[in-house]
């Protein structure tokens, strides 16, 4: 998973959103179908938003993800609405805790991984940089994103060299073994942590003049459609809110 | 172009000087090589070009440093870095982005030009590093020499005035080093200033104008080239510098093994189950001997060392060793890797716990002979982390004898090595000569032609050539490393 973060190749983003509108859905997803705010009177909310991740990702053409998401979100939506009310006590009590968890979960999930996984970190911080957000907290954060795949890479390394050591977890010694590959994974890192920032300083990062970026982002037509899907229940929502101060 | 003068540095943690009254001044247009041994100043001069010192590594610093004009002491690193460009020795760290488009446009961005700019900018640096068809991928997925072509892109787009280099072809094959030779020659021919810090030296014979010796943080030797190249090779080893040109090679006809074998069988795999990336059917290999693994990048050679150490879990060849045949399982326990980057296979808290550490029982009594063998009783107690380089490659080694490995492989055991530390490396293997079978990967031919019995030469996942390393395989060895460069081109037109 961690290859894939913020590494998508050009041209494989499906459906082109802009990463604002990335992170509105993200923001919608959280409130309505994570936080379940509102959603007993919106009772028709949850299902319509859950079916967002789906589209995106079989735009994406991660359809491994897509059905996955498809299949287990079905089997829990049944489990919780047919089989729950069935049974009582403690399974009763499990099987609601878990369907529970799991459906409000996933969506939200999917569609983190649909964000992370379309997007390059140039993006990121075009959009970040749109948004006026500060350079002190934009360049950090890309530098953690570029920092992820390094980690793995040093991690797989390390893996292969306790294996050849024969060194494994079918020890009893847990602690040592995370002793074993913390120590050459915290050199390595930071070896690589200081030339990054080197050769960064030499291509005059931190300089007076306000960067450009030349990543090519912007709101297209589809991108005021998903902002319109996002905002619609927000305004329910409110108007809800009204309709109850009234009463 | 660069006036340095009167230079003392001293870096915050170390007691002695790194530079001692150090002068140096270079004109508009010239490209100059740093040479010397290791810990000769060579990459603190560099730093002090392209400003890391003294505003990123910290120290004791007396003395001017001018770059195009400005005092690169006094302004911010990000002014220095206007005027002066920098590509360093790991490809691996050199990356703030993950693809080569905005990598390239990173440096331009940073200098707050207009987007148009930028992209004529990215197109054009792409297509005088003959980079074009990498442009718009993840960095993770180039190999090192497009990796360092990419580097050398993204600092030409920001059209800086000097270029530095350090050690830049530690980690390439010869067919990048050449196409970064071609580069240098690209900004030379558009009047740019270069400085390269190197210790490799035949692929700048006629590419550097001046050369520059450094030792103990001075100026020993200041010549032209022409003056510089006419020196006897002798001289030069005398120095502590690899040579000028490779032909000129010796081989030390290594001595002869005993006829025992090992025997590779159906050493095939395959990552994604299409294309081959390893495709052996057999193989007969002396025991006990020392094999060069060479090829250019791509060629197999990290998965053919892969397999041998048993770590491809899906890989299904044998080795066959005195009659029984060892599986992946049996791989692991009989090999062992010595990674380019010891540092990943260094574990514990003291050299004696690391070289314990995975060592079968019956060996305890030969703990004090290896590690004396090794030149390393002196360190039991120190942390392994805190060893030079050498030293961490010697641990490793004595770990993987104490463990009882029969196969050893080293992965590019003398990238950034200066002659003498290459030279060092190259007696330990022969010490080990009819003790263990060594697999040493390699883009370094006097590596191979110091201590190397036999030459297995890979290309596209196969065997090219196997041959023994007698004084017609050391002809062709050289032969390879010398025209190797040629010889694909024709290929790529024949086709």
């Amino acid at each position: 998973m961690s290859q894939g973060v913020m590494q998508s190749d050009v041209g494989n983003h499906g459906l082109v959103l802009d990463p604002r509108t990335k992170l509105l859905l993200l923001i919608t997803m959280a409130v309505f179908v994570l936080g379940g705010t509102g959603t007993a009177a919106l009772w028709f909310l949850t299902p319509s938003l859950c079916i967002l991740p789906l589209v995106l990702l079989l735009s994406a053409k991660k359809f491994i993800s897509a059905v996955l998401y498809l299949t287990v979100y079905l089997a829990t939506y049944s489990v919780f609405h047919f089989v729950g009310p069935k049974t009582t006590g403690v399974p009763n009590f499990l099987l609601l805790g878990t369907a529970g968890i799991i459906t409000r979960f996933m969506p939200s999930v999917m569609m983190g991984i649909y964000v992370v996984s379309t997007t390059t970190v140039s993006e990121f911080t075009a959009a970040m940089q749109r948004m006026r957000v500060s350079e002190r907290l934009v360049i950090p954060m890309s530098v953690m994103f570029r920092f992820f795949p390094t980690v793995a890479d040093e991690f797989s390394s390390i893996n292969a060299a306790m294996r050849m050591r024969g060194v494994s977890f079918a020890g009893k010694n847990a602690g040592k073994m995370l002793e074993y590959r913390l120590v050459p994974l915290l050199t390595c890192s930071s070896k690589i942590g200081e030339e990054l920032s080197a050769a960064a300083l030499t291509r005059g990062l931190g300089g007076d003049i306000r960067r450009t970026n030349v990543c090519e982002i912007g709101f297209r037509v589809l991108d005021y459609a998903m902002i319109l899907v996002c905002i619609v229940p927000f305004i329910m929502l409110i108007l809800r809110w009204f309709e109850v101060s009234v009463f | 172009m660069i006036e340095m003068k009167n230079l003392d540095f001293r870096y915050a943690n170390s007691n002695t000087g790194a530079l001692n009254n150090f002068s140096l001044t270079v004109d508009e247009g010239e490209i100059v090589l740093l040479c010397g041994e290791s810990g000769c100043g060579k990459t603190t001069v560099t730093r002090l070009i392209n400003g890391l010192i003294p505003h990123f590594y910290e120290g004791e610093l007396n003395g001017r440093v001018t770059v195009g004009g400005v005092d690169a002491v006094k302004a911010e690193l990000y002014e220095t870095a206007r005027i002066v460009g920098s590509v360093f020795q790991n490809p691996r760290s050199q990356f703030f982005c993950v693809d080569t488009t905005s990598e390239i446009a990173f440096a331009c961005e940073n200098m707050g030009l207009p987007e148009d700019t930028i992209k004529m900018r990215i197109r054009e640096a792409a297509r005088d590093m003959e980079a074009e068809s990498l442009l718009g991928r993840s960095i993770f997925k180039l190999s090192g020499g497009e990796k360092q072509k990419i580097a050398c892109a993204s600092v030409a787009a920001a059209h800086p005035e000097v270029f530095v280099l350090d050690e830049p072809t530690s980690n390439l094959d010869m067919e990048a080093i050449e196409s970064l030779r071609r580069t240098i020659l690209l900004w030379k021919s558009l009047g740019k200033t270069v400085v390269i810090a190197e210790h490799r030296l035949h692929w700048l014979r006629d590419v550097c104008d001046r050369v520059i010796y450094m030792s103990g943080g001075g100026i020993g030797i200041d010549l032209p080239m022409s003056k510089f190249a006419a020196m006897p090779p002798e001289k030069l080893q005398k120095l502590g510098l690899r040579p000028l040109s490779l032909d000129k090679l010796k081989n030390e006809t290594p001595p002869a093994i005993s006829g025992d074998t090992l025997e590779l069988r159906n050493f095939c795999f395959s990552y994604d189950g299409k294309k081959q990336a390893l495709d052996i059917k057999s193989l007969v290999l002396p025991r006990n001997g020392i094999i060069a693994v060479i090829g250019s990048n791509g060629a197999g050679k990290s998965t053919f060392s892969k397999c041998l150490c048993g770590l491809e879990k899906k890989f299904g060849g044998k080795v066959l060793i005195d009659g029984t045949a060892c599986g992946r399982r049996a791989l692991l326990k009989k090999s062992y890797m010595v990674m380019q980057d010891v540092n990943h296979q260094l574990f514990c808290e003291s050299v004696e716990d690391e070289v314990r550490l995975g060592m079968s029982e019956d060996n305890e009594k030969d703990v004090q002979g290896i590690l004396n063998q090794l030149d390393l009783l002196p360190y039991v107690d120190r942390h392994p982390v805190s060893l030079s380089g050498g030293q961490k490659q010697r641990v490793a080694i004595a770990s993987a004898l104490l463990a009882d490995k029969e196969i050893l492989v080293f992965d590019e055991p003398t990238s950034g090595l200066d002659y003498r530390h290459m030279k060092e490396t190259a007696a330990l293997f022969k010490s080990l000569l009819g003790k263990r079978t060594l697999f040493v990967i390699t883009h370094d031919p006097e590596l191979i032609l110091s201590c190397c019995t036999h030459a297995l030469h890979m290309e596209n996942g196969g065997i090219r050539e196997f041959y023994p390393l007698d004084d017609n395989g050391g002809r062709r060895l050289i032969d390879y490393f010398i025209n190797n460069d040629k010889e694909e081109k024709n290929i790529e037109k024949t086709v």
